[in-house]
């Protein structure tokens, strides 16, 4: 329980530094919480974040989580709350692969694969893109199949 | 029974052993696959965000091209292709605005006449053919009790774990292939094939995908989680139908055993080519020199081949 407390406290002070060591304190009040964000990734996504009852099904099906610092169901729960920021500052909505392991296994259809593309898409809008062809190694490049190639940068281009 | 194939960019060039074997095996059970003309990519992931529309147009003018062919079915191999052609199929079905705007798109895309010609644009596409992957046409319409009969060279004793990945089984609703959580169209086939069929807890996971050109450490730990669980289980070759997986569980094996010490080579194969083997066609059709991890050794071992 102790590890889960340290580790719990260690996600909170990476997204939230001025309240390190406030464990267990939630804050919440209407200015923080950006409604307008989460309706552009709701008409952007086709996908209602409000609906997660956070069970997290999808955290305990997703093959991706021992890399990423925020699991799935966390992203959903800070979308609900708006928090724009860490929703597209973290490294968990590069690290989808598009399995639908989440959605189909969600009790109330939420697509997580469909919200983090649209995280994607507004993380790189008028930006660079998150992968670009001299970013890979060309013998990589060179020895991918070609679905990779044009899924990697359909997915992480502009 | 002639059927439309569709084939894909990766099986004619990275995965050619996939192609090959798809057609000389075909020829043998007397399925006539008429290849499409003018094919394109399929685009390979389907469009998750609702404005991807022009991400729709290579799906629906590959569908379209079906139909005006004279086809009510195609098929294909590559489990993205499937993914992504039958995703768009039913979204093109089901959403009336999405029907609209991706037919409006392709009135003006004719390819294959020459502009100064007047041309009628063929009738707007709403869904009508049927994507079917090959193994749902073995299910489906050959059979399995006739593809067993077609068996010259049964597989007996060679211990193979189906691997379906993500594409072919998720999400459920739309890919509409098997049972998400318990499949087993791969174990009937490889059954009717002679095989020992090997189940393994990780046959439906993702084995990292188009992370191998973004996150290539995280490709190998699926690879490796999901190689290492199959050997466990007995197997003593993983099938699979992905080129994408293939890749990971083949090539990355190289990657493998240098992050995972003591990591033994596990030889894969396309159930294409395992389909080749069992109807007995010439080793030279198989590309089994293809492989990054040889599968031969193994195969002969069994005689299986010469």
């Amino acid at each position: 329980m102790a590890q889960v407390t340290a580790d719990v406290e260690a996600v909170r002070g990476r997204l939230m530094p001025e309240r390190a060591g406030q464990h267990g304190k939630v804050l919440l009040a209407g200015k923080v919480v950006n409604s307008e964000f989460a309706e552009r990734v709701r008409s952007l996504s086709g996908v209602d974040p409000r609906e997660c009852y956070q069970c997290g099904k999808c955290s305990s099906g997703c093959p991706m989580t021992p890399e990423m610092d925020l699991i799935p169901s966390q992203v959903i729960r800070l979308l609900q709350l708006g928090q724009e920021q860490d929703v597209l500052g973290c490294k968990t909505i590069w690290l989808c692969a598009s399995c639908f392991q989440c959605y189909s296994r969600c009790p109330k259809g939420i697509d997580f694969s469909r919200l983090a593309e649209a995280l994607r898409m507004l993380a790189m809008a008028g930006k660079v893109e998150y992968l670009a062809p001299e970013d890979v190694p060309e013998e990589v490049l060179t020895e991918v199949p070609q679905q990779a190639l044009v899924s990697a940068f359909r997915k992480y281009g502009l | 029974m002639k059927l439309a194939y569709y084939p894909g960019c990766t099986v004619r060039d990275k995965a050619v052993h996939l192609d090959e074997t798809t057609k000389a095996s075909a020829r043998e059970l007397g399925i006539d696959l008429q290849e499409l003309e003018n094919w394109t990519c399929c685009g390979a992931t389907y469009p998750l965000t609702e404005e991807k529309i022009a991400n729709l147009v290579p799906q629906i003018r590959i569908l379209r091209n079906v139909r005006e062919g004279g086809n009510s079915q195609v098929t294909t191999t590559c489990a993205f292709c499937y993914s992504t052609l039958k995703r768009a199929n039913r979204a093109i079905a089901v959403d009336d605005l999405r029907r609209q705007r991706v037919n409006a798109f392709l009135r003006d895309d004719d390819p294959v006449r020459p502009y100064k010609e007047q041309t009628q644009a063929p009738a707007d596409y709403e869904g009508e053919v049927a994507v079917l992957h090959l193994l749902e046409v073995f299910r489906d319409g050959f059979g399995w009790d006739r593809l067993a009969k077609a068996t010259k060279k049964p597989l007996n004793g060679l211990k193979v774990a189906p691997y379906y990945g993500c594409k072919l089984l998720r999400p459920p609703k739309e890919v509409a292939f098997d049972d998400p959580e318990n499949p087993t169209i791969f174990e009937q086939f490889l059954a009717a094939l002679g095989c020992e069929v090997i189940d393994f807890p990780f046959k439906s996971e993702c084995c990292g995908s188009y992370l191998a050109l973004s996150a290539p450490e995280s490709a190998s730990r699926l690879s490796h989680l999901i190689l290492t669980s199959a050997v466990k289980s007995g197997a003593e070759v993983l099938a699979l139908s992905c080129p994408l997986c293939y890749y990971n569980m083949d090539l990355r094996q190289r990657d493998i055993s240098k992050s995972y010490p003591g990591f033994q080579h596990v030889p894969v194969m396309f159930f294409t080519q395992l389909l080749a083997l069992a109807l007995g066609l010439d080793e030279k059709v198989l590309g089994l020199d293809l492989h990054y991890v040889d599968v031969r050794p193994l195969l002969r071992q069994k005689n299986l081949l010469q």
